[in-house]
């Protein structure tokens, strides 16, 4: 839970410095598309579920992307986009559970449940978290220079266009290889409020970074110790102890 | 140290639309020479920020060519970025993330390839040289207009290019701020070429070495004797008010 919550937390500032909380929103979506496609996709060819789900959750993702750069309005794009994944992931949820109904718990990518997962996908989830956190704060720099001026950005020699991919594919991995862990429901609320709390306290951009995955490293694993003792899934926990750390932040 | 040599930006036949009915550049060229300062002058929507956009290469025009020192940098904003760079109306700038002057300044020196504390301290000597070195730790937000302005061309000046693009610096400073902000671009005018937009000609008459009156498209261009004459602005702004200030001033 603490990986999940680092990997999500460190692209939220990106996502607020570029303001692509509509994208974050959708993405669970997408995600829980992938998820089921690829579920349905590794059944058929034998192969494993969650790197198929992560192949094929890139496509989905660019084709939005694609959209805004053909000059797409953010919203209609947004809206476009979540009713294509939505309706797709209904569909392909449905065929999971009609096909595989003893072998797949699509409950835990919807609800989000660290303690189901094994040690393999345990490992696995933290590998890749660690490698988007580190790649998050590699690119943060240029990605807020972006954020507040695509156009100097541009002029200084800055490929928008393939950023705007790289950030898609980052954001992407993240949510699909994090959705088992944090699940459909919560997991916009580890890419959002993040950095909305790190925006009423930090002084620079860089505590914006320290601050947004401080909290959400610590409300990740204070949510697991506390899911037993309340009863509750940690995904919740989580989500309820940003929500009171936002609402802390708002009194300052 | 900076060697003083002649820099010209040219634009050819600049022909630049958004659809059929908007047309900004109507087969437009001219040549600015610098050292010096270039006023582009035009009442708010004629297009200036469009012209700006076509000479940086972020927007590409129908018909035509720009020209920096004789390269070719049409609609390439990589190649017109090594040579020129520029400056923002404040009202495109972002000011809702926590970004200090100090940050915005590091960040524009990355494309020098300077890292650590030598980035560190040519982003303070920059911030200095502008005179808003003292709030370098505050957010932009808790900016000024005049500092912000200075904070965007400091940044501009990281980029050590030979010719500054300034998109409106003087709007939204206050009056004092403006005659601080005038003497410092002319300061930096004397050894590159900068070309500065506004649409209030009683600040552009000041100072500047050359002129260009713009109202979709140029409708004069030459020093600014050539330009202030009745005839000229009227056909530019439609009203004899704004000009009238004008020949009180020279």
């Amino acid at each position: 839970m603490g990986g999940a919550a680092l990997a999500l937390s460190s692209m939220s500032p990106i996502v607020a410095a570029r303001r692509l909380g509509f994208f974050a929103s959708a993405l669970p979506h997408s995600a829980l598309l992938a998820v089921s496609l690829g579920y349905v996709l590794s059944r058929v060819l034998g192969l494993d579920p969650f790197a198929c789900s992560l192949l094929l959750s890139l496509p989905i993702s660019y084709t939005f992307t694609f959209l805004l750069h053909r000059g797409v309005d953010a919203e209609i794009a947004t809206s476009v986009f979540v009713a294509f994944t939505s309706s797709s992931s209904v569909a392909a949820m449905y065929l999971v559970l009609t096909r595989f109904p003893a072998e797949a718990s699509l409950w835990s990518y919807i609800l989000g449940d660290p303690l189901l997962v094994s040690w393999s996908e345990a490992l696995t989830i933290l590998l890749l978290a660690a490698l988007l956190t580190a790649a998050a704060v590699l690119v943060y720099e240029v990605e807020v220079m972006i954020g507040l001026d695509a156009d100097f950005a541009r002029v200084s020699g800055v490929r928008v266009e393939l950023r705007d991919y790289l950030l898609t594919t980052m954001l992407t991995l993240a949510s699909v290889g994090m959705l088992r862990v944090v699940g459909f429901v919560v997991q916009h609320v580890a890419i959002l409020l993040p950095a909305a709390i790190g925006t009423r306290v930090a002084r620079n951009a860089r505590q914006l970074m320290l601050v947004s995955v401080t909290l959400s490293f610590l409300a990740g694993i204070l949510s697991v110790a506390l899911a037993s003792v309340v009863d509750m899934p940690p995904s919740a926990v989580y989500g309820l102890l940003l929500m009171a750390a936002y609402v802390l932040s708002l009194l300052r | 140290m900076h060697v003083h040599r002649d820099i010209v930006l040219e634009g050819r036949n600049l022909v630049f639309a958004y659809g059929a009915d908007e047309v900004i550049l109507k087969g437009d060229s001219f040549e600015f020479r610098g050292p010096g300062l270039v006023t582009v002058l035009g009442p708010n929507g004629s297009g200036k920020t469009t012209f700006f956009k076509v000479l940086l290469g972020l927007l590409k025009p129908q018909e035509g060519r720009v020209l920096v020192n004789g390269v070719d940098v049409t609609g390439d904003p990589v190649k017109a970025g090594r040579f020129m760079s520029y400056v923002p109306q404040l009202s495109s700038l972002r000011r809702d993330i926590p970004v200090t002057p100090l940050e915005v300044v590091e960040a524009a020196l990355r494309s020098r390839g300077l890292h650590g504390r030598a980035r560190r301290e040519a982003a303070v000597k920059l911030l200095e040289e502008v005179g808003v070195s003292e709030v370098m730790s505050r957010t932009l937000g808790e900016l000024s207009g005049g500092q912000l302005q200075r904070v965007l061309i400091a940044r501009a000046l990281a980029r050590d290019t030979d010719i500054l693009l300034l998109d409106e610096p003087l709007s939204g400073v206050d009056p004092r701020g403006r005659e601080g902000l005038l003497e410092l671009v002319r300061e930096i005018a004397q050894r590159k070429l900068i070309v500065m937009t506004t649409h209030d000609p009683v600040q552009a008459l000041k100072r500047s070495d050359y002129f260009v009156v713009f109202n979709r498209g140029i409708v004069a261009q030459g020093s600014p004797y050539d330009i202030y004459k009745l005839d000229i602005l009227r056909k530019a702004y439609g009203t004899v008010l704004e000009i009238e200030k004008c020949l009180h001033v020279l």
